[in-house]
């Protein structure tokens, strides 16, 4: 009925985990329509200085399907206004917002994953990349009764980071977590995953 | 008569090279060109006494752009007989942000199972030889290496990064054959050269040596 | 992040830098009067002293925030999502700024000189001029925040 009103589309929540943004809603339902919708936001910034100005999303100005991912949006540690409304050809709905506005401070920190591997002699640890922002907290340590535990920062992923030298016929354990200063917070530890080196002590 | 193209600065470790192609269809024509830069903030265009009517299609502004807190234009014009193009400007330089951080020097020491790693951080431009050096790390505090050592017979690799500028590698295999690929690398800065690359061998392990006899 | 001296706050700075890199040569390209400065006054930025640097960021902060974001009017989407992101990372500078100010953001007579040199180049150009060149010459400020302050570890 081309002159039956939009309805505005209604539950948003954003879903947020490691610095991922996902703005969720109800579908509008208008059978034998194509329905589209408008994603619009605006930072604390504007709220405060010019709450006129509402800026488009960058993926979802139109989008299909009742999600958004609003991660290259949201770019600081401030509180977001979203709004989303729903159009069918010419004829669009009034503007949804979320409430409360959104913050990424608020977004769920995993622990990494993380692959432990040996290299020779070498404790070598390869992160998962979860983004610019991430950096990690690698600590090792080897097993044994009084033994040290070491720290090292690794902002490097994607490939196989040296962590140290292990001596033959010890057991060393890794654990990780991560950190987002962006947000100044950081996830639990992962884990503790250790390898074995093998070959026996060094002869007299 | 159509302008230069592809005007820009090519900068490393502060030697800042102006360089462009010549103009689009005028090629096998003898051409010359004039290269005057700009200071951000001055008031006048200035000439480089060296890069006028010249062959080439590079000037060295090192000297004039030394000043790597500034920021600067520059722009080249060609000339053939009596025609002269329009000038080709470049965008607005500003070294410290945009020049390259060259690799360090790198000096390897093996012994059987260690390969001990000295790094020298890259050195600034300068004008003569004798002027007194000025290491990119006093400029950049927060210049750092990205280390990474591949070992040929088990053909594995990993990296680390580092602030300080000396490195042993320990518990290695002995008799083998490490290559150490070394990059400068300075947060927030456009990305770095070709990284430097050496490779060295551990000794032969003399205990196996001792059982033989 | 970056911490300014002894007022540690969090700065997001390979973002901004990211943020301005896309929209630097557009905003440079705008500010047509090459023979004006109004950040790269040097001799006055580069003499701030470490105790005056707290100062120094909140009162280039509050120019930015309070001055040129409110006098540019910027009709291009992509530029216009850029500065907000800008803006709003200078926000949450500016509230993470508040927390430690009564006692660690001193601000002797150079650093208020320093800043007022700033604001006096820009009211000596028409505003929208002024507010363009500003906005190019971010760099020089976050290439000042960088050199001034300690990457917290």
């Amino acid at each position: 009925d081309p002159g039956a009103v939009v309805p505005a589309p209604q539950n948003l929540s954003v879903h947020s985990a490691n610095m991922k943004h996902l703005l969720v809603w109800s579908p509008v339902i208008l059978p034998g329509e194509t329905v589209h919708y408008w994603v619009e936001y605006q930072g604390e910034y504007e709220s405060l200085y010019m709450s006129h100005v509402w800026i488009p999303s960058s993926w979802c100005s139109p989008t299909p399907g009742p999600e958004c991912d609003v991660t290259d949006d949201i770019t600081a540690t401030v509180p977001y206004r979203l709004r989303v409304r729903a159009t069918s050809g010419p004829r669009a709905s009034a503007w949804s917002a979320l409430k409360p506005p959104f913050n990424r401070n608020s977004t769920l920190l995993l622990p990494p994953r993380m692959a432990v591997r040996k290299d020779g002699s070498h404790l070598v640890i390869e992160l998962e990349d979860l983004g610019p922002q991430f950096e990690f907290f690698v600590t090792f340590w080897r097993k044994a009764p009084g033994a040290k535990e070491h720290a090292k920062v690794v902002r490097s992923v994607g490939f196989p980071v040296y962590l140290g030298a292990m001596e033959p016929g010890a057991v060393y354990c890794v654990k990780a977590r991560a950190l987002v200063r962006a947000i100044a917070r950081r996830s639990a530890f992962s884990q503790a995953q250790c390898v074995e080196v093998q070959g026996e002590a060094l002869p007299l | 008569m159509p302008k230069p193209t592809n005007i820009t600065f090519f900068s490393i470790n502060m030697k800042n090279v102006l360089q462009w192609n010549p103009p689009e269809g005028l090629h096998g024509i003898e051409l010359t060109y004039t290269v005057q830069y700009f200071i951000y903030g001055q008031k006048k265009w200035l000439s480089k006494s060296e890069c006028r009517q010249i062959n080439r299609t590079y000037c060295d502004l090192s000297t004039e752009t030394s000043d790597y807190e500034h920021q600067y234009y520059a722009k080249v014009k060609a000339i053939w007989e009596a025609n002269c193009s329009e000038w080709a400007e470049t965008e607005r330089f500003y070294p410290l942000l945009e020049t390259q951080i060259g690799p360090p020097e790198v000096a390897l020491a093996a012994s059987e199972k260690s390969i001990s790693i000295v790094l020298t951080a890259p050195e600034k431009w300068k004008r003569n030889p004798e002027d007194p050096t000025v290491s990119m790390q006093q400029i950049y505090s927060s210049l750092n290496y990205n280390i990474s050592v591949y070992n040929t017979k088990s053909k594995r690799m990993w990296s680390q990064f580092v602030t300080n500028h000396t490195l042993v590698l320990s518990w290695l295999e002995p008799n083998t054959l490490y290559c150490v690929t070394v990059e400068s690398f300075v947060p927030g800065l456009p990305g770095h050269t070709q990284p430097s690359q050496q490779c060295v061998s551990t000794l032969k392990d003399q205990t196996s040596t001792l059982k033989v006899k | 992040s970056l911490g300014f001296r002894r007022c540690l706050i969090s700065v997001d700075m390979r973002h901004l830098e990211r943020s301005f890199q896309e929209i630097k040569r557009t905003l440079q390209n705008k500010d047509v009067f090459q023979n004006v400065t109004i950040l790269s006054t040097l001799q006055s930025l580069q003499g701030i002293k470490p105790i005056d640097v707290c100062c120094v960021t909140r009162n280039l902060l509050a120019f930015y925030m309070d001055k040129v974001l409110k006098d540019h009017q910027e009709p291009n989407p992509q530029i216009r999502r850029q500065i907000s992101s800008i803006a709003n990372s200078f926000l949450h500078t500016q509230k993470t700024l508040q927390q430690c100010e009564q006692r660690w953001c001193h601000c002797s007579q150079e650093a208020t000189n320093a800043t007022s040199i700033i604001q006096d180049n820009y009211d000596q150009l028409e505003v929208r001029a002024a507010a363009i060149k500003s906005l190019g010459e971010l760099d020089i400020f976050l290439a000042w925040i960088n050199k001034n302050h300690q990457e917290t570890s």
